[in-house]
């Protein structure tokens, strides 16, 4: 059952299109919202106690950005929200039918934490020109993200560039924020050119959960046929298990329907 | 749908926007370049690979690689068949005569020698830069009267319009001699210039054979236009082996965590731990960082 008014998708969905983000508010209740941060709390611990280490020195500058990796494996409330159905609809509005789960990881952003480098998701890894949204995230927010709290910097407008050379001369100067109330989802196309903010409060956390889902051609982010634990794996949904890309069909999906309906075993031990 | 139908890659819409968009030079009956001569300097072949599309490296095999290949290669299509395995009939064949051969990095470790054969990486990283990763590899036999397979290019899965660099590359490798009798691929020399995928249109394009001794390299990018040659010979199988490698941030076309032996990843050389994606980075990782 969702919360928000059915107008809502068209309409974030439009300003996805002219922005490259939309913000959805009252996705979650406040409820939903407080278990989730307590889960991902939870999974933080869990993941240090399996000698994870939650800061990125590749990604971050300061360990004030606490990451956690394989929120799939650590606690069934991510398995539900990666598949929340607001944002499979939205995700199959902006990427289509065809699409593959990439990753699924939190970021807290603590006092004091510092902002990464500039980069488009598509544009990191995918050839010139960027004509189509090859990647997308759903970016859960649980709890209200400011300007001042290391709410994500992002350039409107940018997803139009299709090479590198359309960036302006300087585009932290025409960054934005994005602001959402706890609860809220943030739809980002992979085109758009975005930093993590810093968070310059004196004690105030930033949660966000990254749900980062491309098209099914593309190789996902997180190797999840090793990430996942064989338990967690067996509980997952058949729809789940393929979108994660734990199944045999691999990368042949394009060539078997234009290729005709012959059975296409690729994958034989 | 019958093979002639399925031909047709893409609606006739698609089909008609590109014949629009062909220049006139093109609009007269397309047609293959020549075959660049066979060399086994790697300068020229990357040449030949940059320019035309294709490279043939002639008998690059030793003697025991190409006896211990098309050993494996026979006795693995022997074994399909014998546990009612054997696959005819697969989507790039019209008809039941071709053969596939799967998998063959489980059946006999000579098949990894030769997915990282030094001349084949040389390729890759020319072609595609490093890491690469292995997509598919299969083994394709062609048995007396097989018809000829279905016009394609490799990167069938990539969204058009294509970027200006191939996403992946063939080096495949003649098991047998490729003659024009017993079924050598058929490629249009050039055709990657083209960038776009072969439609219905396109099913006159004058192609040639690759005629090639066995041990052969034939390298093609993913762009080139190609399908298996008819067998025309009364009693001649041809086998070759096709490893399909892409750029790192594709899908595979198979997926190794599934299907690969266990003991054949713990065997595996760091080249062929990265071809597999078990080394990665930026993609495929786990907790953020390399499998292994």
């Amino acid at each position: 059952m969702l919360r928000v008014p059915d107008s809502e998708v068209p309409r974030a969905l439009e300003e996805t299109s002219a922005t490259g983000v939309a913000v959805i508010a009252g996705v979650l209740p406040q409820s939903d919202s407080l278990a989730t941060r307590a889960a991902l709390v939870e999974a933080a611990a869990e993941s240090e106690r399996r000698g994870v280490s939650t800061f990125m020195p590749v990604l971050d500058p300061n360990a004030a950005n606490v990451r956690v990796f394989n929120l799939l494996d650590l606690h069934p409330i991510f398995r539900e929200l990666i598949l929340h159905p607001l944002a499979v609809a939205l995700v199959r509005a902006v990427l289509g039918e065809h699409f593959a789960i990439s990753n699924f990881t939190a970021n807290i952003a603590r006092p004091g934490s510092r902002s990464m480098s500039l980069h488009s998701d598509q544009a990191l890894v995918a050839p010139e020109p960027w004509l189509a949204p090859w990647s997308m995230n759903i970016i859960w927010c649980l709890d209200d993200v400011t300007a001042e709290n290391g709410g994500t910097l992002y350039l409107p407008g940018s997803h139009r560039f299709t090479r590198r050379d359309e960036l302006p001369a300087n585009p932290l100067a025409h960054m934005q924020p994005f602001i959402a109330p706890r609860g809220s989802i943030v739809v980002m196309d992979g085109r758009v050119w975005h930093t993590s903010g810093a968070n310059v409060t004196a004690d105030v956390e930033r949660a966000l959960l990254f749900g980062y889902y491309s098209a099914d051609f593309l190789r996902p982010q997180t190797n999840f046929n090793v990430m996942l634990s064989e338990a967690t794996k067996a509980q997952l949904s058949p729809e789940l298990f393929a979108l994660l890309g734990l199944g045999r069909d691999g990368n042949t999906r394009v060539a078997g329907e234009i290729l005709g309906e012959r059975p296409r075993p690729w994958v034989r031990a | 749908m019958n093979a002639k139908q399925r031909l047709g890659f893409a609606t006739q819409a698609d089909a008609a926007r590109a014949e629009a968009a062909r220049t006139d030079e093109q609009r007269e009956p397309l047609a293959s370049l020549p075959l660049p001569a066979p060399t086994r300097d790697t300068a020229d072949a990357l040449r030949n690979l940059r320019e035309l599309g294709v490279c043939v490296i002639p008998e690059l095999l030793t003697r025991e690689q190409l006896r211990r290949a098309h050993d494996a290669m026979y006795l693995a299509a022997e074994d399909d068949a014998k546990r009612g395995r054997a696959q005819h009939g697969f989507g790039l064949d019209v008809d039941e005569r071709n053969l596939r051969v799967w998998n063959l990095l489980n059946r006999d470790p000579v098949f990894s020698d030769l997915v990282e054969h030094p001349v084949a990486m040389e390729l890759v990283r020319a072609t595609l830069g490093w890491p690469a990763l292995l997509s598919n590899i299969s083994g394709n036999i062609t048995g007396p009267g097989t018809s000829r397979g279905v016009l394609h290019a490799d990167q069938i899965f990539v969204p058009e319009p294509w970027s200006a660099a191939p996403q992946g590359m063939n080096v495949a490798w003649c098991i047998d001699d490729f003659t024009l009798e017993n079924g050598a691929t058929q490629v249009v020399v050039g055709s990657h210039h083209w960038n776009r995928m072969p439609t219905e249109a396109d099913a006159d394009v004058r192609m040639v054979s690759v005629e090639a001794p066995a041990g052969s390299a034939i390298a093609f990018e993913s762009r080139i236009w190609h399908r298996t040659g008819a067998n025309t010979s009364r009693d001649k199988r041809r086998a070759a082996v096709f490893p399909f490698y892409t750029t790192p941030i594709y899908r595979t076309q198979e997926n190794w965590f599934l299907s690969l032996s266990p003991g054949v990843a713990n065997a595996a050389s760091e080249t062929l731990l990265t071809l597999l994606a078990y080394k990665s980075d930026g993609f495929g990782l786990v907790y953020g960082r390399s499998p292994r």
